[in-house]
């Protein structure tokens, strides 16, 4: 639209009209009469877009903005507000539960999303391959995951990874395998977190690299084989490089996920055993509600909002680097 | 504000076991109401100021008017419907309607609308263990000049968490003397007399004779999931806990704590405790089984196991009291408890303390509770009523409300509950989880567990 707009005001308008006194009305005051003119111009439309800007001014950049100005204070949910400058983010500095809180998600991360990738991949090939029947249908069972209630979901892998009455491990006895402390044991308690966001996002996963699939031309993968490739290599060689943008995106959103994990490890683990599944958000939460330190809380949270920021940039910059189709 | 779907459904009220079921999603809108809210707080926290003196008249007249919210959890609010029909008839004019959540959710209902300054209920149920963040941030009303009469008519450590400089913030409920629930069926069968137990020492020999003869593990105590209760009940019996009287953080210096942290670990190392976590469905199942000896805990246990734990055993349980850590010392102690507070946002603090008055300072009120409920009164009169020497039944005829009553009157004051409590005990959980687990001693659980609670809550 910008781009448009420029270039019209590029042509000199025809002497004595009207455009061209506009014209010169913004030669002589260009910014701000421009964008006057230009809110004028499009009162109508910006009016119909304005309730979305409206909410999110009042849901989201108010918060945001609140939280900064929070979080150079003390302040435990009542009372005055006690100014303390940046002494809650050098207070975070060292705080050893907060940055774990960090490193679990980080493994967590590590744990389940390779696996959830790869298999949202290879799904989404399945899927969007011709021989396929009932394809609808076949999409609507794997998305159907991510619809089912986290908490209902949760508190059914609680009772499927108890170690005595669960049916996991009763599955295992069953082949003569020896019993595993899904959730007694800090690492098992990851990897059952885990377990649980596949299951739960596989299925959203799969989508979004169903949609990348279906814009990859199918000459293409007709071609390498015409040539002699196999269906692996012509996977391996033509359909993942070229869903790459896709891959990123996904992982990228998996990321952001993992940090803000809430209520799958609230129900499924509380964070425990030994805060081995505590999460950066349980974390604000408990800052905030056990603690009553909103200030502190707010802290956390815009620490937490920088590194997943850097993270996803860096991320963003490896792959504009390297991207083969660029 | 509506209620959340599952805490009106399913769960189960657990004194002091904070479960809850708020999504993620939830949490975040009502994180920015409380943003939206907040350039409305200050001015009213104006207002609060003002509104701070109560009348004094101790009875509200019969022509008392207002309509009243209260919150609470579905089992304390079904206690006090009970009375609902009477109260109706002694105040025609004050209406009321209840908010039913698990109590983690009922907390963190109230302090959001304790910072966005409005939306709190008139009257809220509120446990002794998180009261006291309450009346140290100044959210509930001064009721000082309303419960005086009953100072005297209360077991005495109940107002422990409710003043501040020597004004008092609410009123009583119930307290949580605590006793050993044991089972009579597996005692009997491995030749256990209850009555020998004197000591914890003799606990724990018992212990490995039931073990031996049964196959019943003596107690459930979970490793990875432990919760920190017992550890908590056992030392309030010894009047210690986390900190003392003066606030300074003790667990890594009574010796006491670190013996009784020990001797839950004996239990551990000789394969004496189920790995249950507490009030889940193993946890119930392994009681109704007597896949587990005895269940150390206050007398609301008894509610649970009658209502459904395990309604068909009656005559299978009975109850003795703590055993001793040294001869002549104390065998009482306590597990949760609760109280009646009034918001100071309420408007309507004169029918609100008609109504907590009629509920909670009246014998009859507190005896009803009692007979259907298990909800135990911690108002002394009522005692005295025949009730309490009448047998119980489901334990096997004995007369345990007298022995309750008993125990309630000897709590020894101790310093688990206070304002950081919730905090306290989220630390050093995990720390005992990590002991449980074998990954370090007792001795490093305490130190590590006091020096992050000493850190994070800003005390010597």
């Amino acid at each position: 639209m910008l781009n448009g707009l420029r270039h019209r005001t590029g042509r000199l308008p025809p002497e004595g009209s009207a455009a061209q006194r506009a014209h010169l009305l913004v030669a002589a005051n260009p910014p701000l009469a421009g964008w006057r003119r230009a809110i004028r111009r499009h009162r109508w439309p910006l009016l119909f877009v304005s309730p979305f800007f409206v909410l999110f001014a009042i849901f989201n950049v108010y918060p945001i903005l609140f939280s900064f100005w929070l979080s150079l204070h003390d302040w435990p949910g009542l009372g005055p507000m006690e100014m303390v400058g940046l002494a809650n983010y050098a207070e975070l500095g060292h705080d050893t539960i907060f940055w774990n809180s960090m490193l679990n998600s980080a493994l967590i991360f590590l744990i389940y999303v390779p696996l959830m990738t790869f298999l949202a991949i290879v799904l989404a090939s399945v899927l969007n391959a011709g021989f396929l029947k009932l394809q609808g249908l076949w999409r609507a069972l794997i998305f159907l995951p991510n619809i089912t209630s986290m908490v209902a979901a949760g508190y059914t892998f609680r009772l499927i990874l108890d170690k005595d009455s669960g049916a996991l491990n009763h599955a295992l006895a069953i082949v003569h395998m020896s019993a595993i402390p899904w959730l007694d044991d800090a690492w098992w308690a990851r990897v059952s977190l885990g377990l649980l966001m596949v299951w739960a996002w596989l299925g959203y996963n799969t989508v979004i690299m169903l949609a990348g699939l279906q814009t990859i031309p199918k000459e293409l993968v007709e071609a390498a084989k015409v040539d002699g490739a196999t269906v692996v290599q012509a996977f391996h060689r033509i359909t993942v490089p070229l869903l790459r943008p896709v891959i990123v995106f996904s992982v990228t959103l998996s990321i952001i996920g993992t940090f803000s994990m809430f209520t799958e490890p609230y129900i499924l683990t509380r964070g425990g055993p030994i805060r081995a599944t505590q999460t950066p958000v349980m974390q604000i939460f408990s800052t905030t509600f056990t603690d009553l330190r909103f200030g502190y809380a707010a802290a956390e949270s815009y620490i937490y909002l920088a590194i997943i920021v850097a993270i996803t940039l860096i991320q963003f910059w490896i792959v504009s680097r390297s991207d083969p189709v660029r | 504000m509506a209620t959340n779907e599952l805490s009106e459904s399913g769960a189960v009220y657990v004194p002091g076991w904070a479960k809850s079921e708020l999504s993620r999603r939830e949490l975040l809108g009502r994180m920015a109401l409380l943003g939206l809210a907040l350039p409305s707080a200050s001015g009213l926290l104006a207002a609060c100021g003002e509104s701070a003196s109560v009348p004094a008249a101790a009875t509200p007249s019969k022509g008392t008017t207002g309509s009243l919210t209260i919150w609470g959890w579905k089992a304390s609010l079904d206690a006090l419907k009970l009375i609902d029909g009477d109260f109706q008839a002694a105040y025609p004019n004050v209406s009321f309607s209840y908010v039913a959540r698990p109590p983690a959710d009922t907390y963190r209902n109230i302090q959001l609308a304790i910072a966005a300054g409005s939306g709190a209920p008139d009257v809220s149920v509120i446990e002794d263990s998180h009261v006291s963040q309450y009346v140290q941030l100044g959210a509930l009303a001064d009721v000082t000049d309303w419960v005086k009469p009953y100072v005297s008519k209360i077991v005495p450590y109940k107002w422990t968490w409710i003043q501040k400089s020597g004004r008092y913030y609410a009123m009583p409920w119930d307290p949580g003397p605590v006793a050993v629930f044991y089972r009579r069926d597996v005692f009997q069968k491995a030749g256990v007399d209850p009555a020998s137990i004197q000591t914890w020492e003799d606990f724990y020999q018992a212990a490995r004779t039931i073990k031996d003869k049964t196959g019943s593990l003596m107690w459930q105590q979970s490793k990875a999931r432990n919760d920190g209760r017992l550890l908590e009940t056992l030392l309030w019996q010894q009047g210690t806990g986390y900190i003392d009287a003066k606030g300074n953080v003790v667990l890594d210096k009574d010796p006491k704590v670190l013996q009784t942290l020990e001797f839950i670990g004996r239990f551990w190392k000789d394969g004496l405790a189920a790995d249950q976590e507490s009030w889940t469905d193993p946890w119930y199942k392994a009681q109704a089984d007597a896949g587990t000896a005895t269940v150390v805990e206050a007398v609301w246990m008894g509610t649970f196991f009658k209502s459904f734990i395990a309604p068909n055993a009656t005559g299978n349980w009975g109850v003795f009291r703590l055993p001793v850590w040294k001869s002549g010392g104390s065998r009482a102690s306590n597990d949760g408890g609760s109280v009646l507070a009034i918001f100071d946002q309420s408007k309507q603090k004169e029918a609100a303390w008609a109504y907590v008055q009629f509920h909670m300072g009246r014998d009859q009120s507190q005896l009803d509770i009692y007979q259907k409920t298990d909800i135990f009164p911690s108002l002394k009169p009522t005692f005295q009523d025949p009730f309490f020497q009448q047998p119980d039944p489901y334990f096997g005829g004995e007369k345990v409300r007298s022995m309750f009553a008993d125990i309630a009157g000897q709590i020894p004051s101790a310093g688990i509950y206070s304002k950081d409590y919730q905090q306290m005990s989220e630390l050093l959980t995990a720390e005992i989880q990590k002991y449980a687990l074998g990954q370090q001693s007792a001795q490093q659980a305490l130190s590590s567990g006091a020096q992050l609670i000493r850190e994070r809550t800003h005390r010597s």
